[in-house]
């Protein structure tokens, strides 16, 4: 087993080389890491950066402060500065690193100095290392440079020896991913040299500062820890260059702390300490709070406590997590195991003898049930002000009040009863009735009534039911114990009860929230549509946040407004760029975040399935939101998510389903298009071909038959074509009717004998009303339509006489085409104005070609006018389409 | 002189307006019919030497006419059909279907189909003795090619290619056939072999292989061979 493990490590680390990869997609950060200012990091970043520019790599800078000092500003000399942004701030004028310059130029390397620095409040990142983050994640590599006393973990330490409290600090984790450190050392003594000629740059306002703090102890110390820090880089660097490489190597057993944090002062500097220990260590670490899990979640106080100790140990490259339970030991260890720690960082509070007798404290315990975990114990500074939470919250008066009257509620009808009792029967045990009481009030108004009622019971017992009746004094001792015995059953019993009303309260209210959840997530199964979802998801949201909620959803690659709660909610323009910056990096984005903190929105990404599919915005107020408040956050976003990649998995199903059909439909519209003109296209060429080789052969009378097929057939293109082109301009709307005056009769006559003379032999019968107003239209295209309407008379009307009529109807003149044949069946009266749509083998064997009457409704209707269709037109057979044109109000006698 | 009758199979009136004058000026006599079942009822009791057949019609689809014709009867049949149609014109030829004319055509190439479809009939499908297609001879007999006197000496699958192209002289073979006929059933979709073979062949025969005049490409049907003059 000892063997496979040995010939297991020999193989390379897979996390090793998975963050080698990872690291070779971004670009890398170089940082010049100095003990205090003035040692030359600038000047040393500078020389390089030419040295490397005359060998033609693309350097540029992109912020160097040179503080006025000439040997370094000659230094600038030839390299490309980017330009600065400039900012207004509290009335002056600042120039800054500008952070989009940088990315748009794109250069190999960008130098950046100072990494500490804070942006001013309106820029993206606060911080200049997230600025240089962003730099490195787009694939430019990044010089900066930095003094050790701004490193997050040593600021305690810093401030001890220095007596100045650093106020820009760097996370841990920002100089433990950078690809090199190089240290730019110079000794304490030099420096103090240097500043005595006014090499070093300070700013005026310091000088008295920086009279305390450039002492040779003081920058002894911060040499050393800077020293210190590059010598751990080293070796890191060493043991992971074995790992990568699989040698066996003397590397550091893999440790692993956990370490254990509450909302008291002392934990703060347990992070800090563990921190330390685990960077000497080289060991991941894990920061826990421990909850209980039957107790209303702790005040928002004692929350925000916790909290900011998360982020401050995530900062220093921890991992954090919230537990849950009754046993804090059993709950740590248990993590302790799950997670391999092989340390526990414990604080030790001081504590009271009385204390000590009575109770284990935390470390105690654990040290008792550890086995084989080491235990570090922090133990707080001499002098330091015990600010512990308080364990009872401060309660509200009318709580308080309302108890103490439930208290007293419950004794009063408990000595009158008992009162009552004692005249019927002699009660021995007329204790037993308190205690009733005591349990009613804990049942009803909580531990507080509880310990109330036992009070008041004690002495209500004592002065109704003891003798010496009426007086607080008792006679017989054994009434003293049993007295005591009662006060102590009392509290106990009441303790016990107030805990369960308690626990009941909180399993309702996490039942409250679960169900909510439930009918959300249930609700939002019944949803296809996205926006149906992200409404859902908006008024949820803000039911149970009850904060200004909006989500952006992704269209097409853009950001945009899907919903928000309530309706009427604007997002500005710092709010959009910072949910944009959330979908791109996937990442929180905004208010509270390292990102646009400036945005009253804090936006969170929704991750589904499939990736990204929108962030989610929710207002941000005073108070940050408590435990259960984020849980139930998440949870909806989650749940929000997948809805939302559900959907638009369905909705590309759809319009995938949509295109198909297009596609069918272009294949049948091609192939009925190809069969319509093939057809007189191979009469025309067979009659053709025929009459040249054969005609000789061929009576008269045949010649003449083909003679005549190829000028119908040629009639019967040119009239397709003819279709499909005024199609063509009905649908690219270019059609543009002429609004000229129109009499009717005129155009009828015109289409009847133009129907005529293709038709010969079909009776077409008119009846035009006399003194028939103008309409305003085309007569062209009029003439167009009804010459299609009568061309489908005679296709599909049998052989019985077709009928034009026109007449005025109110203001309008109608005018319909009647024939009688087969007629149309009611559910396709709609569909034959369709395009292409023909009654008939969809194969296109009837005669028609599917256009004539979709040109017809496009013609009318650009005239004005509408067309509909009626069957049965007559005697139950045969159809009737009818045009309505408002007349003009002219008839053309009064134009005469 | 022996008339042939040929039977019109198409339910476009004027498609049978031009043929009919046209067939019968040509010498033959015409027989009609507007749909599938009565064109199977024609060939049945009117004995033609020869169906033109539309593949789009009204009652059945005109693969099923050729279908049930091939199981009683080996009467030529000539495929109407258009270029959008192909798969359908390929398995007609597949299912026996002796050849094809593209809408729209001209009545040459109608009539010089007919003629071709009419000569094979009844006969066997070896070739007795040599023939010869422009410069190329073959000898079936002593399995022997040559052009212009020259031996040409030919792999035998590009020997049997040629032969099956040669006993169908004249009329379109399609890949199918060819591939089934000379690699055998398993290889009815492996086109890339016609293709290299066919290449080879008229390198080997043709005169000018980019331009060839023997074996000719019919564009995703097959190929077809010259008839000899």
């Amino acid at each position: 087993m000892a063997d496979d493990d040995r010939r297991d490590d020999r193989r390379p680390d897979p996390d090793a080389l998975l963050a080698l990869a990872d690291k070779d997609r971004r670009g890398k950060l170089t940082v010049f890491l100095g003990a205090a200012p003035g040692v030359g990091k600038t000047y040393a970043m500078l020389s390089r950066a030419r040295r490397l520019k005359a060998d033609g790599v693309d350097i540029v800078v992109g912020l160097v402060e040179t503080h006025g000092r000439g040997e370094t500003a000659a230094l600038l000399e030839g390299l490309e500065l980017l330009p600065r942004r400039r900012v207004a701030h509290r009335g002056r004028m600042l120039e800054e690193f500008d952070l989009d310059a940088a990315l748009a130029r794109r250069p190999r390397i960008v130098i950046v100095d100072e990494l500490a620095h804070s942006n001013p409040e309106d820029s993206r990142h606060p911080k200049r290392y997230q600025d240089i983050e962003e730099l490195t994640a787009a694939g430019i590599d990044v010089w900066t440079a930095l003094n050790i006393q701004h490193l997050e973990s040593l600021a305690d330490v810093v401030a001890q020896i220095t007596g100045v409290t650093v106020r820009e600090r760097v996370p841990d984790i920002v100089l433990k991913r950078a690809d090199d450190v190089l240290l730019v050392d110079l000794s304490p003594s030099e420096l103090i040299e240097r500043l005595k000629e006014g090499k070093v740059y300070l700013p005026e306002s310091a000088s008295r500062a920086a009279d305390r703090f450039f002492r040779l102890g003081n920058l002894t110390a911060l040499r050393d820890l800077a020293l210190r820090r590059t010598a751990d880089r080293v070796d890191d660097q060493m043991v992971d260059y074995l790992r990568q490489n699989a040698i066996d190597g003397p590397w550091a057993t893999s440790e692993r702390l956990i370490v254990c944090v509450g909302p008291d002062a002392l934990s703060e500097k347990v992070v800090r300490v563990a921190s330390r220990l685990a960077s000497a260590l080289n060991a991941p670490w894990m920061v826990v709070s421990v909850e209980q899990a039957d107790r209303e979640i702790g005040t928002a106080e004692r929350l925000q406590t916790i909290e900011a100790l998360f982020r401050l140990a995530e900062q220093l490259g921890a991992e954090t997590r919230h537990i849950i339970g009754n046993d804090f030991v059993g709950e740590i260890l248990k993590l302790a195991r799950r997670e391999h720690a092989t340390q526990i960082v414990v604080g030790v509070r001081r504590r009271s003898r009385l204390a000590r007798l009575f109770t284990r404290s935390l470390a105690e315990a654990l040290s008792r049930r550890a086995g084989g975990l080491g235990i570090h114990l922090v133990t707080a500074d001499r002098g330091a002000k015990r600010r512990l939470a308080p364990a009872w919250p401060a309660l509200p008066v009318a709580a308080v009040l309302s108890s103490v009257l439930t208290a007293l509620g419950f004794v009063t009808a408990t000595t009158l009863l008992g009162q009552l009792i004692g005249l019927f029967v002699d009660l021995p045990n007329i204790s037993i009735l308190f205690l009733l009481a005591v349990l009613g009030a804990s049942v009803i108004g909580g531990y507080l009534a509880a310990f109330v009622a036992a009070i008041f019971s004690t002495l209500a017992y004592n002065f109704f039911f003891i003798d010496p009746l009426h007086t607080f004094t008792i006679a017989a001792p054994h009434e003293v114990f049993a007295l005591f015995v009662f006060l102590a059953v009392a509290v106990v019993a009441g303790g016990f009860a107030s805990r369960i009303r308690e626990q009941a309260e909180v399993a309702r209210v996490r039942a409250t929230a679960l169900q909510t959840l439930y009918d959300f997530s249930r609700k939002l199964a019944g949803t296809a549509k996205t926006e149906d979802a992200v409404w859902l998801a908006v008024s949820q949201l803000q039911a149970s946040l009850k904060r200004k909620v909006a989500l952006l959803t992704a269209r097409d690659g853009e950001l945009a407004l899907a919903a928000a709660w309530p309706p009427d909610t604007d997002l500005e323009l710092t709010d959009l760029t910072a949910a944009r910056w959330a979908f791109d990096k996937k990442e929180a984005a905004g208010h509270g975040t390292g990102t646009l903190p400036n945005s009253r929105f804090e936006f969170r990404p929704l991750l589904g399935p499939h990736g990204i599919v929108g962030v989610c915005g929710i207002e941000q107020a005073a108070e940050r939101l408590d435990l259960n408040a984020e849980r139930s956050l998440s949870a909806i976003l989650d749940q929000t998510a997948i809805a939302l990649d559900r959907a638009r998995l369905a909705e590309e199903t759809t319009e995938q389903a949509a295109r198909l059909e297009g596609e069918r439909y272009r294949e049948a519209l091609l192939s009925s298009i190809s069969h319509d003109l093939r057809t007189p296209l191979s009469t025309i060429t067979g009659a053709v071909t025929g009459l040249r080789e054969l005609g000789d052969r061929m009576t008269a009378e045949n010649r003449d038959d083909l003679l005549q097929s190829i000028e119908e057939e040629s009639g019967r293109m040119s009239r397709f074509v003819a279709n499909l082109l005024d199609m063509t301009r009905i649908e690219a709307g270019t059609l543009k009717p002429k609004r000229d005056w129109v009499d009717v009769a005129d155009v009828v006559q015109s289409a009847v004998d133009r129907t005529r003379k293709y038709a010969p032999g079909r009776a077409i019968e008119t009846g035009i009303a006399a003194g028939l107003p103008l309409i305003r239209g085309d007569s062209v295209l009029l003439s167009q339509v009804l010459f299609n309407l009568l061309d489908n008379a005679v296709k599909y009307g049998g052989d019985e006489p077709i009928n034009v009529y026109a007449r005025r109807d109110g203001k309008d003149v109608l005018i319909s085409v009647t024939d009688l044949g087969r007629g149309i069946p009611a559910d396709d009266l709609d569909r034959i104005f369709e395009k292409f749509y023909r009654r008939g083998k969809p194969d296109g064997r009837a005669p028609g070609t599917g256009l004539g009457l979709s040109i017809a409704r496009g013609f009318v209707e650009a005239m004005g006018g509408r067309i509909h269709a009626e069957s049965p037109a007559l005697k139950k057979r045969g159809t009737r389409i009818v045009m309505r044109f408002p007349a003009s109000g002219e008839d053309k006698d009064s134009i005469r | 002189m022996n008339q042939s009758r040929i039977l019109v199979v198409d339910d476009e009136p004027q498609i049978q307006r031009f043929l009919k004058p046209s067939l019968t000026a040509a010498g033959y006599e015409v027989v009609e019919a507007a749909t599938g079942a009565e064109a199977l009822k024609a060939v049945a009791t009117r004995a033609p030497d020869l169906v033109i057949l539309d593949l789009g019609l009204p009652d059945m689809d005109g693969k099923e006419v050729i279908a049930s014709l091939r199981g009683w009867s080996d009467i030529p049949v000539i495929i109407l059909s258009a270029r959008d149609r192909e798969a359908e014109k390929i398995a007609a030829l597949d299912l026996g279907a002796d050849d094809y004319v593209e809408k729209p055509f001209g009545i040459g190439e109608l009539t010089a189909r007919i003629r071709t479809a009419l000569r094979h009939r009844g006969r066997s499908e070896a070739i007795p003795t040599a023939m010869t297609v422009d410069d190329l001879t073959i000898d079936p007999v002593r399995r022997l090619v040559s052009r212009g006197g020259e031996p040409v000496h030919l792999t035998p699958k590009e020997y049997d290619l040629l032969l099956l192209l040669a006993r169908h002289a004249g009329r379109v073979v399609t890949h199918k056939t060819l591939l089934t006929t000379i690699w055998g059933p398993a290889h009815g979709d492996d086109l890339h072999y016609l293709r290299v073979f066919i290449g080879q062949l008229r390198q080997k025969i043709e005169r000018d292989p980019t331009q060839p005049r023997i074996v000719r490409t019919e564009p995703g049907v097959g190929y077809r061979m010259t008839e000899p003059a």
